[in-house]
């Protein structure tokens, strides 16, 4: 109680401070007065009566002192003196201040920037109640080529899962959402649609804010069509209409009954404008794994048990896959926890770039840290002084860190600001659906790890003038100047031989992804990108089902096209290059391989295409008028497919499948998205089918079209303006309803694609960059600072006969000699490190010549200025004036 | 003159308020001045070291303080026993009385 009191009477008297002051100089006074008084009463002269009163007291400093310490709460009166005495000298310093500050700034801000992102990616919970029960299915492929990844399922997979799985809650859905034609009022629009099935959003967790999800009724396959709007385009196009439920609106050309509307915060994988039932079967769609599937643990279960039902469910289905595709291999499946699973190719990316703002983190610490030896030893005059006047060791460190931790805290919310400015440069340079989450903000647990963050440099570089601080005594002060100075010059040799180290596995890294990058970029198309213009129209559509319709659409619309003034050519394809084709199976009839089952890209074309998208044919001929519906079946075929499967014969004339179809052509490779699961590459070529839209089967369009929509493509000889409105108006002059979507250049095309890479070796050739600078920087400070300490020892050295040149060499030796320490350690690290990124170089091998040699030149004509540029100092050291002042 | 030795923080309390009993309310001056004196200038202290010791009777509210005219006709802070105070007194006196007996049968030859 008695403590307590105490410890209340001392608080406030930290804010009486003054007042409390005054009073007491008062009472000491008054003491000195009376002392004075009495000892001239007892015969002293007033000279000597004050000498002894004060000789009596003692200090009165020290009493004050003693009394003041006795009163408040010392800790934190001495914390606030030394916050004030801190910021006095941090300002005194700029240069030493700004820099500290802008280097943290820099380092701190790249971590915050790619914390963020990992936070908003992995660390932060998924919208849905519970999401750590919400999974996907993966699968694991033993055998010569092991492969494991994110499985989807057929139709026969999807009951068995329904049906013999009871620990989980499942769903299918279509792989992505794909363009369908809405009708509403005089208006048609080309909205996303998701097609999924019926307990979708139980999976999820999302109950609709107006009516239901879908029924079991509405999800088979002669089942009523039911449709499910997102809140967002319920409020565009409908007006927040509440009494649409049960109306009908005109979807794919067909009548579908709203069921329900999503609330606005409601977000999904699919991530469409409306939902419909995707009415799963053993056929069409469903006889191969086209299915994405999406479960939920029941109360009660966990992930073990849902396995091990998995694997049991579906061991018949297993068996074929080894039987059909995968002879020789042994098949599993596993359940995935949702968020794990959709981030699993960006997280090993992702990390490599948190990696590499460490080492960032790193460098600048050892800078820092040389940063703060130099200025402790320019201090120590100042700091033997106030030992001298009787400061205590602890009081001094105490400041000391007072002063570190103020930089960090300024550091720190610099490199927050830093860090938001780089985030929001960074997420408006990714394209839109890059990330799967929206938007990366910088949240509590962001703010909290900068702070650590900034802390943690703090002490790494307050550590060490803190250990140099022990052996500053007043003695050796007064003794001698200049006798640490070795010492410090080998620690800041090693911390720039450890910066160089960090900066040239940076370098080695990001010039082999710009390597891949060129390789990707400089990939021989295949075809003239220039001039060219893509549209998506969507033919999920229940008009278009019919053959008439279809093949009078195909003729027409290209037609009309190329009558716009100044357009070259036009045609229409299922896929284009630059994105992924559609991958067809069937059986060889003729050639090496004659009986194999093979498979390949296949693609439908009117007959301009060849030609609008510039592609040399090479053998045969191209598609014609000619090549109808009820005529030979015909085919066009790309290098690589001849060269697979025909391999040095003349595939022209040759029979392709069971259904008789003879090759008519062979046209040039173009370069597109190549299938994921055997191959990494971004972009490659593989081998194509090309079949005239005259003769596609209808059967398999009605299927192909609910994932692809077909791509328009006009070439133009000069750009025209307005030209996306002329091609809308020449295709609603042809067909009324049917809306484009999506106007993109080949250029931007393959940008989407490379956009991955793109990024990639953006952020770390930025981030390599930084590092260089920052070590630069360094090696400058060290230069430049030797030059300062030895300008006595060198003025000398000049008058004694050495020329200029050799006394640069010699102050520059020490920056030359780390920087070189530097690059082979980092050299031997990199013959380690990077063999880890083989899996995503294309073109290039890990051990590349051309990058280790540009890294080596790099370092050294940066080492090279950042050496002589300080050493140049020397040249104005006047050896007379040196000699003087001796 | 004497040597100017260490005296313990308690020992000094224990005799600011033994000298506030016997003389009542004192300036900072009084109180330095009779402990020398009963003292009998064998304990010269700095006078200061007083100032922290009144200040800490003064947080245990064992003395309180008061502003006053002091002999010289000049403001002067003038210290008081508080009743708290005065029972201390009595506590600490018989602590002290048991201490010093202890030490003297240790210092004594044995008997």
């Amino acid at each position: 109680m008695d403590l307590i009191r105490i410890l209340m009477t001392r608080c406030a008297a930290l804010f009486r401070a003054k007042r409390l002051d005054t009073d007491l100089d008062e009472e000491l006074h008054e003491h000195i007065e009376l002392a004075v008084e009495e000892n001239q009463r007892r015969g002293l002269s007033a000279q000597a009566a004050r000498t002894q009163a004060l000789r009596d007291f003692g200090g009165l400093t020290q009493t004050a002192e003693a009394y003041r310490m006795q009163r408040g709460i010392p800790f934190v009166e001495t914390l606030l003196q030394d916050g004030r005495y801190a910021l006095r000298q941090l300002r005194r310093n700029p240069g030493f201040t700004v820099t500290v500050i802008a280097t943290l700034a820099l380092a701190i801000g790249a971590n915050t920037a790619i914390f963020s992102i990992v936070n908003a990616l992995m660390l932060k919970s998924l919208p849905y109640p519970e999401p750590d029960r919400i999974g996907t299915i993966f699968w694991h492929i033993e055998g010569s080529q092991p492969f494991e990844g994110r499985s989807e399922i057929n139709g026969a997979q999807w009951e068995l899962l329904r049906d013999n799985v009871p620990s989980l809650i499942s769903a299918v859905t279509s792989p992505i959402s794909s363009g369908a034609n809405l009708e509403a009022g005089n208006t048609v629009e080309y909205v996303h649609a998701g097609r999924i099935s019926a307990r979708y959003f139980d999976v999820l967790g999302i109950r609709p804010v107006l009516g239901r999800g879908f029924t079991e009724e509405e999800d088979r396959s002669n089942g009523p069509n039911a449709v499910v709007l997102s809140n967002a385009l319920w409020r565009t196009t409908f007006h927040a209409d509440t009494h649409l439920i049960g109306q009908a609106i005109k979807l794919r050309g067909q009548p579908y009954s709203v069921v329900g509307v999503l609330p606005a915060d409601a977000r999904t994988p699919l991530d469409a404008d409306v939902f419909t039932a995707i009415k799963p079967s053993r056929k069409g769609e469903g006889a191969g794994t086209n299915y994405g599937v999406i479960v939920r643990l029941r109360d009660g279960a966990n992930w073990q048990q849902a396995d091990g039902e998995l694997n049991r469910a579906w061991a018949d289905e297993a068996g074929r896959f080894v039987n059909e595709f995968h002879r020789g291999t042994r098949v599993s499946f596993y359940t995935v926890p949702l968020q794990k699973g959709q981030t699993a190719t960006l997280r090993p990316k992702v990390l490599t770039l948190m990696l590499a703002a460490g080492f960032i983190l790193l460098v600048a610490c050892a800078n820092l840290a040389g940063l703060t030896v130099v200025r402790m030893s320019r201090r120590s005059a100042e700091i033997a002084t106030r030992l001298a006047l009787g400061a205590s060791h602890r009081r001094i460190q105490k400041q000391l860190w007072v002063e570190n931790l103020i930089l960090a805290f300024i550091g720190g919310l610099a490199g927050v600001g830093v860090g938001f400015m780089a985030l929001r440069g960074l997420l408006s340079l990714l394209p839109p659906d890059y990330l799967p989450v929206t938007g990366a903000p910088l949240d509590g647990r962001v703010l909290g790890f900068t702070m650590a963050a900034s802390m943690l440099t703090s002490i790494l570089f307050g550590m060490l003038p803190a250990i140099a601080l022990r052996r500053i005594n007043i003695r050796s002060f007064m003794a001698s100047r200049t006798t640490e100075g070795i010492e410090r010059l080998r620690l800041r040799q090693v911390l720039i031989a450890g910066e160089i180290a960090l900066t040239v596995i940076l370098m080695a890294a990001s010039g082999l992804l710009i390597r891949t990058l060129i390789h990707l970029e400089t990939l021989p198309p295949g075809f003239n990108p220039q001039g060219v213009l893509t549209a998506k129209v969507s033919l999920d559509d229940a008009r278009y089902r019919d053959s008439a319709a279809f093949d009078k659409l195909m003729r027409e619309g290209p037609a009309a096209m190329e009558r716009i003034p100044g357009v070259e050519s036009a045609a229409v394809g299922l896929s284009l290059p630059y994105e992924r084709a559609l991958n067809n199976g069937w059986k060889m009839a003729s050639g090496p391989l004659r009986g194999q089952s093979a498979m390949s890209g296949f693609s439908y074309v009117t007959p301009g295409y060849f030609t609008a998208l510039q592609i040399p044919l090479l053998a045969g001929r191209t598609f014609t008028g000619a090549d109808r519906r009820g005529s030979q079946l015909v085919a066009i075929v790309n290098r690589t497919f001849a060269r697979r499967f025909f391999g040095t014969l003349n595939p022209v004339g040759q029979s392709l499948d069971d259904q008789g179809t003879i090759v008519v052509g062979v046209v040039e490779d173009v370069a597109v998205e190549p299938h994921s699961e055997q191959v990494n590459d971004p972009l490659g070529s593989e081998p194509m089918t090309y079949t005239p839209s005259a003769q596609a089967p209808m059967q398999m369009l009605s299927v192909v079209h609910a994932w692809f929509q077909p791509s328009w493509i006009v070439r133009t000889s000069r750009p025209v303006d307005g030209l996306t409105a002329q091609m809308q108006r020449a295709l609603t002059g042809v067909e009324p309803g049917l809306p484009f979507s999506g106007f993109y250049s080949m250029s931007d095309l393959m940008a989407k694609t490379l956009a991955t890479q793109r990024v990639e070796v953006a952020l770390l050739s930025v981030m390599a960059g930084l590092a260089l600078l920052l070590s630069t920087l360094g090696i400058f400070a060290l230069v430049a600072n030797i030059v300062a300490q030895r300008s006595r020892e060198i003025g000398i050295r000049i008058a004694l006969g050495s020329s200029v040149r050799s006394a640069m060499a010699q102050v520059a030796g020490p920056g030359v000699r780390a920087s070189l320490a530097g690059l082979l350690i980092g050299l031997i690290c990199c013959a380690g490190t990077l063999r880890v990124m083989r899996s995503v170089l294309y073109g290039v091998r890990v051990y590349d010549a051309i990058t280790i040699a540009s890294v080596v030149a790099t370092l050294a004509v940066v080492t090279l200025l950042a050496t002589t540029i300080p050493s140049l100092r020397v040249t104005r050291i006047d050896p007379a004036q040196t000699l003087r002042d001796e | 003159m004497g040597d100017k030795s260490d005296v313990l923080q308690g020992t000094l309390d224990l005799m600011v308020l033994k000298t506030l009993e016997a003389m009542g309310p004192l300036h900072g001056y009084g109180i330095a001045r009779r402990i020398e004196q009963v003292s009998r200038d064998a304990l010269t202290l700095n006078q200061g070291t007083i100032y922290p010791a009144l200040l800490r009777l003064e947080q245990r509210k064992w003395i309180k303080s008061a502003w006053g005219i002091s002999e010289s006709n000049r403001r002067a802070k003038f210290y008081s026993l508080s009743a708290l105070g005065r029972k201390q007194i009595t506590e600490e006196t018989e602590n002290w009385e048991r201490i010093a007996a202890t030490m003297a049968r240790f210092l004594e030859p044995a008997k």
